[in-house]
């Protein structure tokens, strides 16, 4: 639940059937990303808060906080901790899948070899604001535009 | 008396009302405002306000209203529906603060402390009866804060309207008591009948008073933490209680507004402490910036999960 930070692939990364992608860091370690459970990860909703929780783990979020969302007038709101928020829904860029990717083993040194696979995955997420009603402005409705900045800055160029 | 437009919704501020009894349209009449649940850590907070022609004080005295406090909830109830008969010359309003109302205002960036948020209800009930024609010339109120500056306020604000601000109030004029019987006995109601929101299972409905100093309040709030939300929205999370329980045992969450300094939030921040200059820590990394566009949309490379 760490603030922004989503994590994204493009569907080029990995071929379709293939059951992996793998990485070298610089220090020499492969980080295994399993990517066989896409197909069975289960797509919850996913919530972007504007606060830094210190849980990285499960927590009761439908009983406590999908609850209490109303939804009036194309204009979300929610209270967390006796704070109120406000939010909006947005989709990832076109072409790329949200993924929540677990560790169930963690290493002990930066040495180690890691395998992480997917637990779920999401096309859209629902990010609030601390009281400010959301805008075109906010981070990050203006960081879901640079996939197709990339994609311009990188392709090749047609006279 | 009913709550169901509340219930409704109880997380947002609600008004009720009685019908406004013709006779205060159009003899002179006084208004008292008192409020109930100002002080426990659970619930809603409701703001009242009575009203009835100055003629007729001496009819609501032979009611027997007292102040609510003093009387017991079967009393208070037996007293609200005296009320309800004489309503051909009383009428009643009420402003239900719900306790999410209360956390978020209290604790929004701009801060809105509850005697702001208090007297905002307060005044809004009595432009409310304004507003129906009621014909007020005598406004009597409980005091909230110092007592000259409140009565200076609504003076200011109702021009041609006698205020008096008292300490004690509910027990020295009966149509505070009217109010604070109004008051009492709604939130009463609301609490005993809480609908909560929160899918919480067989829920162990035991939480007492309300009041922070109450055991049966105290471990419910204990029983009923949770380590990431905190507490259902029946609870007050801007209460010093809540929160010093949310500070010893619920996971830490840090707002971009904490007023947090020193070194334990700079490190956390990510940032050098003024103090760091002093030390002979380690040299900064000499790391390439990245430009502006990736900084502002908080875009990072990653190199490692």
């Amino acid at each position: 639940m760490k603030r922004q930070e989503v994590t994204y692939r493009t569907p080029e990364t990995a071929v379709e059937g293939e059951r992996s992608v793998q990485r070298m860091s610089s220090n020499g370690s492969v980080t295994t990303i399993q990517l066989g459970s896409v197909d069975q990860a289960d797509r919850p909703q996913v919530h972007l808060l504007p606060c830094e929780i210190e849980q990285d783990g499960p927590a009761e979020v439908s009983c406590y906080f999908t609850c209490a969302v109303k939804d009036r007038k194309h204009e979300m709101s929610v209270s967390f901790r006796g704070r109120g928020l406000k939010g909006q829904e947005v989709s990832c860029p076109h072409g790329y899948t949200g993924l929540v990717l677990k560790e169930d083993h963690k290493p002990t040194t930066d040495q180690e070899d890691r395998t992480v696979r997917v637990s779920s995955i999401f096309s859209r997420f629902t990010y609030w604001n601390l009281e400010t009603p959301p805008n075109s402005d906010d981070v990050v409705v203006m960081a879901m535009a640079w996939p197709e900045l990339a994609k311009a800055i990188h392709g090749s160029v047609d006279d | 008396m009913d709550l169901s437009e509340f219930e409704a919704d109880n997380t947002v501020s609600c008004r009720l009302s009685s019908a406004i009894p013709d006779v205060c349209r159009t003899e002179d009449c006084c208004l008292g405002i008192d409020e109930a649940g100002r002080g426990p850590v659970l619930g809603p907070m409701v703001y009242g306000i009575c009203f009835c022609p100055i003629s007729k004080k001496d009819d609501l005295k032979g009611l027997k209203v007292a102040d609510s406090k003093t009387l017991s909830e079967a009393e208070r109830e037996n007293l609200f529906h005296k009320l309800d008969e004489a309503k051909s010359f009383v009428g009643w309003a009420l402003q239900v603060l719900s306790p999410n109302t209360i956390s978020t205002s209290m604790l929004q960036r701009a801060k809105y402390n509850l005697n702001a948020l208090s007297h905002d209800a307060a005044i809004s009930l009595v432009q409310y009866a304004l507003d129906c024609g009621v014909q007020l010339k005598e406004l009597f109120v409980d005091t909230v804060g110092p007592a000259e500056k409140y009565q200076e306020k609504l003076s200011q604000r109702f021009p041609g309207v006698v205020v008096t601000v008292r300490p004690k109030a509910d027990s020295l004029f009966p149509i505070v008591s009217a109010a604070s019987i109004c008051a009492k006995v709604a939130r009463d109601h609301a609490v005993k009948s809480w609908k909560f929101l929160e899918d919480l299972g067989d829920m162990d409905a035991d939480y007492g008073s309300g009041y922070p100093n109450d055991p049966k309040t105290k471990s419910w709030l204990l029983k009923y933490l949770d380590p990431v939300f905190g507490y259902p929205q029946f609870v007050r999370f801007s209460w010093s209680t809540a929160q010093t329980l949310l500070d010893s045992k619920a996971v830490p969450v840090h707002w971009d507004d904490d007023e947090e300094d020193g070194e334990k939030a700079a490190a956390r921040k990510n940032c050098a402490s003024m103090l760091s200059y002093f030390g002979r820590g380690k040299s900064q990394s000499t790391a390439r910036e990245t430009h502006r566009f990736f900084s502002e949309r908080r875009l990072k490379t990653l190199d490692t999960l």
